[in-house]
C-alpha cells in the first residue's frame, strides 16, 4: 500500500530568505514516486539548491507542506534524516583523512558500526575501484576518484531516497559512467533518487522523470521523452530546456 | 557514545596531520614564554631585587655622604652605584650618564655639605642656648644636593628616592643636633651617659615589608611567576585560532553541509571538537608548566613554583581549557569566513589579553581598566594562577575563578547552539 504512496510531496513551497527582494521558491507543487530517478533541473538561480537545502533540513521553508516517507518535514526532520543520503556539490569529505577513515567516520555517524559498517566499506571501494587507494589520504585523490568516495559516503546507511546535487561535475567519463552505473544499480534495489544536473544529455539517458525549474517554480514536469515530444522542433532535452528558459546566461 | 567517539577519533587524526597547526599551538607558547620571561627578568630582579640603577657623586666624604649611599643601598627601591665604567663619577659625569639613560637617577652630594650642616646646627642650638634669637635667625647656609633625573624615569620612582633622602638627611641632621646638644648640655652637666642613651634612641621605628595574603606562602613574585602562567593562558587561549580553523574548513568543504543533514550531528560534533582540543589545551599547559620548573632555571631564571595545592591547578587549567575551546566554537559559528573568524579571533584574543593583565599586570593600569579587566576570561584565569602560584591559595580560594570560567564555556556554547539554530531557520 505504502509503495503507492510517493515517497516525496511538496505542496505550495516557498522560501524566502531575509534581506531578498523577491522569494527563492515561489509555490513548488512535486510528488516523486518511490523507485524513480527524478531529475531536477533548470539553469543557475532557478532554487534547485535553496529546494535540496530544504530537503535536507539545513533551511527551513517560508511556507508550504512537504511530506516525506510519510514525515512532515521540517517537524520530523531527525525522523526523516536516516532515511535521505545527500552527495553534495562540494567534496563534502575531510582531506587530510584516507577514503576509509572518512567513511568510518561518516558510516558512524549515520549510526553504523563493526563489521556491518567495515564490510559495508569495503564492499562499496570494491564495486567503485578504489579498494587500492583507500587507505590514502584524500587530498591525494584525482577528481574523479573523490566524486565517488563522496557517493559512497552518502549511501553507507541505504537511504530510501538519495539526494545528488550536481554528481558528476569535473570528472571524466570512466568516472561518471562508474557512478551512473552505480547509482542505476543503486535505483534497480529500489532506492528513490534525485538527481539534479547541468549535463542535459545525462539526465535524458538517467532519469526516469524530469522537472525544469526557472525562477524559483516548476515549470515542466515529465519523462524526457514525452517533453521531446511536447516541445517543438526539439530534438533532446536540452532544447526542451532551452526553449523553456531561453539563451540569455544567468548569473 | 559510539558516534561520540567517531568525531573524538576523526577530530583527534584531523589535528594529528596538520603539522603547520599542531607547531602554531605549541611552539608560539613556549617562544612567548623564553622571550617575555627573558626580557622581563631583568626588570622584574630590578624592581624585586636589586631595585632600579641610580649613580651617586659623593663629593662630601662625610657623614651625609655615607648616610645616604649606605641609605640607598641598604633599601630596596634602588641599586646604587658611585662609579661609570669603573672609574668614581663626578657631576659633570653623572649628568652625561642620566641623558644617556645609563641610570634612572643621578644624586650629587657637594662638597661640605655635611660641614654646613653641623654649623648651622652646632650655631641653631649655641645661639638657642644663648637664647639668642637674632642670632638664630640669622644663621643660614645653604649647601644643595642636586638630582640629575631621566625623563623616561616614573614619578612615583623618583618621589620614593627623594623621599627617601630626605629621611637621610633628616637622621643625620637629628644626629648631628643631638650631639652638638650633648656636648652643650655636657659641658653643663658634665655627664658622659646622656650621649650613649640619646643615640640609642635616635632611631627608633624600624620598617618590615611582608607580602599581604590570606595564605601561607614565601614565594616572590618574579619574571617567572608572572610570565609562566601570563603566556600559557595566552597559548592555551591562542587554540581560538585552531577551532575557528577547523570549524570554518567544515564549512568551506562542505563536510558541514553533509553532517548537517545528518541525524543529531551538531552537538555530537562539537562535542568531539571540545573533547580534542581541551585535551590539547591542557597538554599545552602541562607543558609550558613542565618548561617554567625544569628548562627556565638552565637559563638561569628562577623555577615555577606551583604553590601549595596541584590538584587546584590542574583543575582551574582544565576550565581555562574549556573557556578557551568554548569561545573558539563560538566565533567559529559566528564566523562567515576563514579569514574573518581568524581575525575576529586573534583581535578579541588580543584585546581580552590586554585588558586581562596578560601583556601588562593589571595594578599598573588605571582605576577604569582595573575595573574593565574583571570582564576577560583570561583575567579570571590568571587572577586564579596567581592565588596559587604567589599566595598560596588552595582549591576553595579559586573556586570563583574556576565557576566564572565554566559559566563562560556554557554560555559561549549556548550562543553556538543558538546561532548554528537561527541559521538554519533563515
Amino acid at each position: 500500500m505504502t509503495d503507492r504512496i510517493p515517497i516525496l510531496t511538496i505542496s505550495n513551497l516557498t522560501k524566502t530568505y531575509p534581506k531578498a527582494f523577491e522569494p527563492t521558491l515561489k509555490g513548488i507543487d512535486l510528488a516523486v514516486q518511490r523507485g524513480e530517478i527524478f531529475g531536477l533541473l533548470g539553469p543557475n538561480g532557478a532554487g534547485k539548491t535553496t529546494l535540496i537545502s530544504i530537503l535536507c533540513g539545513l533551511t527551513h521553508p517560508s511556507s508550504g507542506e512537504i511530506y516525506l516517507d510519510g514525515h512532515s518535514l521540517p517537524s520530523a526532520l531527525q525522523e526523516v534524516k536516516p532515511l535521505i543520503g545527500v552527495v553534495p556539490q562540494d567534496i563534502a569529505l575531510y582531506p587530510t583523512l584516507s577514503a576509509r577513515e572518512n567513511l568510518l567516520f561518516f558510516g558512524a555517524m549515520y549510526g553504523l558500526r563493526g563489521k556491518e559498517l567495515n564490510s559495508n566499506i569495503s564492499d562499496w571501494l570494491e564495486r567503485l575501484g578504489l579498494s587500492d587507494a583507500a587507505d590514502r589520504r584524500l587530498e591525494t585523490f584525482s577528481g574523479g576518484m573523490k566524486r565517488r568516495v563522496n557517493l559512497i559516503a552518502s549511501i553507507l546507511h541505504k537511504p530510501k531516497l538519495l539526494i545528488l546535487d550536481e554528481p558528476t561535475v569535473g570528472v571524466d567519463v570512466q568516472s561518471r559512467n562508474a557512478l551512473i552505473d552505480q547509482l542505476e544499480l543503486l535505483n534497480k534495489a529500489g532506492m528513490t533518487i534525485i538527481y539534479t544536473s547541468h549535463h542535459l544529455e545525462e539526465a535524458q539517458d538517467f532519469c526516469t522523470r524530469v522537472a525544469i525549474m526557472d525562477y524559483g517554480q516548476i515549470i515542466l514536469t515529465g519523462k524526457p521523452e514525452e517533453l521531446i515530444a511536447q516541445t517543438n522542433e526539439a530534438r533532446n532535452l536540452e532544447d526542451v530546456f532551452l526553449s523553456l528558459t531561453k539563451r540569455k546566461p544567468r548569473d | 557514545m559510539h558516534k561520540l567517539w567517531a568525531a573524538i577519533r576523526k577530530e583527534g587524526l584531523i589535528l594529528l596531520r596538520d603539522r603547520n597547526g599542531l607547531a602554531t599551538l605549541f611552539i608560539m607558547p613556549v617562544v612567548l614564554i623564553f622571550v617575555m620571561t627573558l626580557t622581563q627578568d631583568n626588570t622584574f630582579k630590578s624592581i624585586n631585587e636589586k631595585g632600579l640603577p641610580i649613580l651617586v657623586v659623593d663629593n662630601d666624604n662625610d657623614s651625609l655622604g655615607t648616610s645616604i649611599v649606605r641609605g640607598l643601598k641598604e633599601s630596596d627601591l634602588c641599586s646604587v652605584t658611585t662609579k661609570i665604567d669603573g672609574k668614581q663619577a663626578t657631576e659633570k659625569t653623572a649628568k652625561k650618564a642620566v641623558a644617556e639613560g645609563k641610570f634612572l637617577l643621578g644624586i650629587v652630594i657637594p662638597k661640605g655639605a655635611t660641614e654646613a650642616i653641623r654649623s648651622n646646627i652646632s650655631d641653631i642650638i649655641s645661639s638657642a642656648m644663648a637664647l639668642d634669637e637674632e642670632a638664630v635667625s640669622a644663621i643660614e647656609r645653604k649647601t644643595t644636593i642636586t638630582f640629575f633625573v631621566d625623563p623616561v624615569a616614573k614619578k612615583t620612582f623618583i618621589s620614593a628616592v627623594v623621599s627617601n633622602v630626605e629621611t637621610f638627611i633628616s637622621e643625620m641632621k637629628t644626629k648631628v643636633m643631638f650631639q652638638t646638644f650633648t656636648d652643650e648640655m655636657q659641658s653643663l652637666m658634665e655627664d658622659g651617659e646622656i650621649n650613649n642613651k640619646v643615640n640609642n634612641q635616635v632611631n627608633p621605628v624600624e620598617f618590615s615589608t611582608v607580602y599581604a595574603s590570606e595564605y601561607l606562602n614565601d614565594k616572590v613574585p618574579d619574571a617567572v611567576q608572572h610570565n609562566v602562567p601570563a603566556w600559557t593562558i595566552f597559548g592555551m587561549f591562542f587554540i581560538v585560532i585552531a577551532v575557528v580553523g577547523n570549524v570554518m574548513r567544515e564549512k568551506n568543504e562542505g563536510t558541514s553541509f553533509r553532517l548537517q543533514a545528518m541525524p543529531d550531528t551538531y552537538l555530537i560534533m562539537m562535542n568531539g571538537k571540545i573533547m580534542v582540543y581541551v585535551v590539547v589545551c591542557f597538554i599545552q599547559f602541562l607543558l609550558m608548566i613542565a618548561l617554567g620548573i625544569f628548562v627556565l632555571p638552565l637559563l638561569g631564571l628562577p623555577s615555577l613554583g606551583l604553590g601549595e595545592s596541584i590538584p587546584a591547578v590542574l583543575f582551574l587549567a582544565l576550565c581555562t581549557a574549556f573557556a578557551a575551546t568554548g569561545f573558539g566554537v563560538m566565533i567559529g559559528t559566528a564566523s562567515t569566513s576563514e579569514q574573518q573568524g581568524s581575525m575576529i579571533g586573534s583581535l578579541s584574543i588580543l584585546l581580552m589579553a590586554a585588558i586581562g593583565g596578560i601583556l601588562v599586570p593589571t595594578y599598573v593600569m588605571p582605576e577604569l581598566m582595573r575595573t574593565v579587566s574583571l570582564i576577560s576570561p583570561l583575567n579570571w584565569s590568571l587572577q586564579g594562577f596567581y592565588t596559587l602560584f604567589l599566595k598560596g591559595g588552595t582549591f576553595i580560594s579559586i573556586l570563583p575563578n574556576a565557576l566564572a570560567l565554566i559559566i563562560f564555556f556554557l554560555l559561549t556554547m549556548s550562543i553556538s547552539f543558538m546561532l548554528n539554530r537561527s541559521k538554519k531557520i533563515k
